[in-house]
């Protein structure tokens, strides 16, 4: 590993790569270039693209499976670009690349790194390799302390917990957790408690309000039972639930009671694995960005001369920005051109009312009332105030998934999914194309549960100290073998009984004991209720 | 805030393939707590090991996954994927002898004939093989030192002087080599088939393993000889094949296998081993003359005479009878098996610490 500085010829490609990024407007922090060779990049990838991490057996099994497949040919060992954003951004280029592809890779970078500033989710933060690095330390101080057999095992519960990292979540901690620590409150949170809203509404007197509202002494007495109980929990925990929590590892990484070691291991995970959830939210935009301002530079560095290989570059870029059918989502192709398509639209005045409501399709295909603001800035500011979900629902229409063939299908793997002659619509000898109508919905219908269980915790006193999980129904059932182990591992997490409610059955790990039990079903909007009434949401 | 450190995950891989080791070592053990040594394959080669892959268990759905092993204690190994080891013929029988504890064989002619090799160890100033990482390490040294070598202004020639190259010397290693011969005595009168040929192969092929990896590939000669009334040499692959119905004389081929360690190796130089396998069933006169051979002729060159009753029967009593003067003979070892559990506990008393 070594600093772009230690090759001339690509610190004054990272020069002008960064001139330029800065002459076009953006705001990038500082990025920090590094250039590896193949197999450290390998391991970077493995470590979740930070330098460092402590020793797991995961990572070796991973860089082993991967060296051997590399090693065999099944793989290969060509990196496109990888960084780490956040003030300062760490980005690392592939030794083996051509210059050209280096710069290409740098401006991609910039795009990246601009995204994670602007961005609603707030990405950027300072010092995250840093802080990384730190936390590194201690937790192979933790493996010092606690003995490789014990953390080990700690880490392996860990692991089990990542997939149940939701940060950005509807119901993340911010907004699922009322707690005596200042933690959250410092978070942006948009979330107005019910009391609060109805408050803001009403300007009169409060007062007079109450004294016209006639409250019953049943009312009464469940408004100061729930206070009650409010006030139990905060003086007990600490905390208690308002909404049902999806952030089950946040949740466990702030509230479960563990040592210094284990703290340790899991303020590692958490902060290694939540940018994940950043990145699948807005992983459209994202590299639609990157690919955006890559080209706008590249293409000013072919313009001075600065790289040669013009024609390699399209090439490559075309490869990269290969249609796929929705399922596959190609965020590349998808990102670049609907931001291609957001421009024009913002150029020719068309968010506009007039537009929508304009009937004539010869005057709409030649509309052009564009104020002369430039669409850049507008962009800027979807970057600034939505994530994919909102990008595809208000901008991807049925033209432009016909226009990207978000409905085109190979044929082969048609066949492979199983796709019924009645979806075909159109077909030639190479493709298939199916109804692009449900095609939106479907893309939409990703980002309620990113192809995997939605787990909320839903009770933090489950039968005296247990932490209840409700698995949210979609009609699919959970993978049973799994279900024993999971809890297992969440047990030693939380030092107390486990239990975990999936469609009509309970599962409880409690003193390594793993039992299920039959019982009614409960919807998630009644154990929404529940809690928010300060209820029990479920009693066995 | 980087130096010019590596980014290895070296350490990580490492305590994978130590955790693989352990499961190693568990796989081996329940092969010899079973006794199925058939797992080890053909002679000298390496094996491949499968085992259930070893995945995170999480909260999947249906279909979803591997075999949920993540915590190293999970269940559900069905549906699952594998991992594929190949596994070292040397390292198998490493780890064999040390779950069953076996000692090294002690070897005879040490020193006698030797086993050369070069190894490129060292470094010199002058030779043919021209180290080049060792040599660009010193010339780089000398050119900073000269200021020929300075990036910060823009120089980057490295001249490579003659005091700058060092050269890879051969260092001439000498290993001693052992030369062994293993002689295979089998009873084609009795009913060799069935379990019996089952276990009978089973101690062959772990004898040939265990012989092969303690004087090494090439170094050991295994030889086949059968008897009924009169004793022959089979070849390896007939000594399971042949058989007669009628007499049996066992003291034939003890007399012939001595003949011919005798006769046709240098007994200075040579480890002689031979491991008889039959009922045990004896008529005549056959134990005195089988006590005979062993006491005057075996005993005093053979490095280890081995003789296994295979499902013996109420008229055994070839072990008993050599037993009044072998009960706890460092060289002549005597057993008996009935059962592929007690395979183990066989190999362990031809092999064993007596």
């Amino acid at each position: 590993m070594r600093t772009v500085k230690t090759d001339p010829e690509l610190y004054r490609l990272e020069q002008r790569v960064l001139h330029h990024a800065k002459a076009m407007g953006r705001s990038l922090p500082e990025i920090r270039f590094f250039i590896l060779d193949s197999w450290e990049f390998l391991s970077l990838l493995e470590k979740y693209v930070y330098p460092v991490s402590p020793i797991n057996i995961w990572e070796g099994k991973r860089v082993i499976t991967k060296k051997h497949r590399v090693e065999s040919g099944q793989e290969s060992s060509l990196y496109y670009e990888v960084v780490q954003t956040g003030n300062p951004s760490y980005a690392y280029l592939n030794a083996t690349n051509s210059p050209m592809m280096q710069a290409s890779v740098m401006a991609h970078v910039c795009g990246h790194c601009e995204f994670s500033e602007l961005n609603v989710l707030e990405d950027s933060n300072s010092d995250r390799t840093e802080y990384v690095m730190y936390l590194v330390k201690k937790a192979n101080a933790a493996r010092q302390q606690m003995g490789d057999k014990v953390f080990l095992q700690y880490w392996n519960a860990c692991e089990s917990l990542v997939p149940l990292l939701s940060p950005h979540s509807q119901f993340n901690l911010a907004r699922s957790i009322s707690s005596d620590s200042l933690q959250h409150h410092q978070e942006h949170d948009t979330y107005v408690p019910e009391d609060a809203k109805s408050d803001l509404m009403q300007p009169f007197s409060h007062t007079m309000n109450r004294l016209l509202q006639s409250e019953t002494a049943e009312g009464a007495w469940k408004k100061e039972m729930r206070k009650k109980i409010y006030q139990e929990a905060m003086s007990r925990h600490g905390y208690t639930l308002k909404a049902p929590c999806q952030d089950v590892m946040g949740f466990l990484c702030n509230y479960a009671s563990v040592s210094k070691g284990e703290k340790a291991i899991l303020n590692y995970m958490t902060t290694v694995h939540a940018t994940h959830d950043f990145v699948i939210r807005t992983q459209i935009m994202n590299e639609g960005w990157a690919m955006y301002w890559e080209k706008k530079i590249m293409l000013e560095l072919f313009k001075e001369k600065a790289v040669k290989g013009i024609i390699d570059y399209a090439k490559v870029f075309s490869g990269v920005c290969y249609p796929r059918p929705y399922y596959m989502r190609n965020p590349y192709h998808l990102g670049f051109y609907m931001w291609n398509h957001i421009e024009e639209l913002y150029r020719d005045g068309k968010v506009c009312l007039e537009y929508l409501e304009e009937t004539d399709q010869k005057k709409k295909e030649n509309w052009n009332r564009g104020n002369g603001s430039d669409p850049v800035k507008a962009m800027e500011h979807l970057v600034g105030t939505i994530t994919d979900y909102d990008f595809l629902r208000r901008f991807l229409t049925v033209e432009l998934i016909e226009e990207f063939h978000l409905n085109r299908i190979n044929k082969r793997e048609a066949q492979q999914i199983g796709l019924s002659p009645e979806d075909v619509i159109k077909e030639d000898s190479y493709w298939v194309w199916i109804d692009p109508q449900p095609v939106k919905e479907e893309m939409l219908k990703f980002f309620t549960h990113f192809y995997r269980p939605r787990i909320y915790i839903i009770d933090t006193d489950f039968q005296d100290g247990g932490l209840l999980l409700y698995h949210r129904d979609d009609g699919r059932r959970l993978k049973k073998n799994w279900i024993k182990p999971t809890l297992k591992n969440l047990n030693l997490i939380w030092k107390g009984p486990v239990f975990l409610i999936s469609k009509n059955w309970l599962y409880s790990f409690s003193a390594n004991l793993f039992k299920e039990a039959v019982i009614t079903e409960v919807s998630f909007e009644q154990i929404q209720e529940k809690i928010s009434n300060s209820e029990q949401p479920f009693r066995f | 805030m980087f130096g010019e450190e590596k980014i290895s995950s070296n350490e990580s891989e490492g305590a994978f393939t130590e955790f693989v080791e352990e499961q190693l070592d568990e796989l081996i053990e329940n092969v010899v707590n079973e006794g199925d040594l058939t797992s080890i394959g053909d002679r000298g080669s390496d094996i491949i090991v499968e085992m259930d892959d070893i995945e995170v268990p999480t909260f999947v759905y249906e279909n979803e996954g591997g075999s949920g092993q993540g915590s190293g204690k999970g269940p559900g190994k069905e549906g699952g994927g594998k991992m594929r080891f190949s596994l070292p013929f040397n390292k198998l029988m490493e780890l064999i002898s040390s779950v069953l504890d076996l000692p090294n064989l002690t070897k005879e002619g040490k020193g006698k004939i030797k086993e050369v090799s070069y190894e490129f160890k060292t470094f010199g100033q002058v030779g043919v093989i021209l180290d080049k990482k060792r040599t660009f390490k010193r010339a780089l040294r000398t050119n900073l030192g000269m200021g020929t070598y300075n990036p910060q202004t823009g120089q980057y020639d490295v001249q490579i002087r003659r005091r700058d190259k060092r050269y890879k010397l051969p260092e001439r290693v000498e290993k001693p080599k052992f030369k062994a011969v293993v002689f295979y005595m089998g009873d084609i009168s009795y009913s060799t088939y069935g379990e019996r040929l089952e276990l009978e192969k089973r101690l062959v092929n772990f004898t040939q393993n265990w012989l092969d990896y303690n004087y090494g590939p090439g170094n050991v000669e295994h030889r086949f000889f059968v008897h009924d009334m009169d004793a022959y040499e089979v070849q390896a692959n007939d000594f399971y094949n042949v058989s007669n119905m009628g007499g049996t004389q066992a003291a034939a081929v003890f007399e012939l296998v001595f003949q011919v360690a005798f006769n046709e190796y240098d007994t200075t130089g040579t480890n002689f081993y031979a491991f008889y396998f039959g009922d045990g069933e004896l008529f005549d006169d056959d134990a005195r003359r089988i006590l005979e051979t062993l006491e005057e002729s075996m005993r005093p060159l053979f490095n280890r005479v081995g003789i296994v009753e295979v499902q013996p029967g109420r008229l055994s009593l070839l072990n008993r009878q050599v037993a009044t003067r072998f009960s706890r003979d460092p060289v002549v070892r005597l057993s008996e098996i009935n059962d592929k559990r007690e395979t183990i506990d066989v190999i362990k008393t031809l092999f064993g610490v007596q």
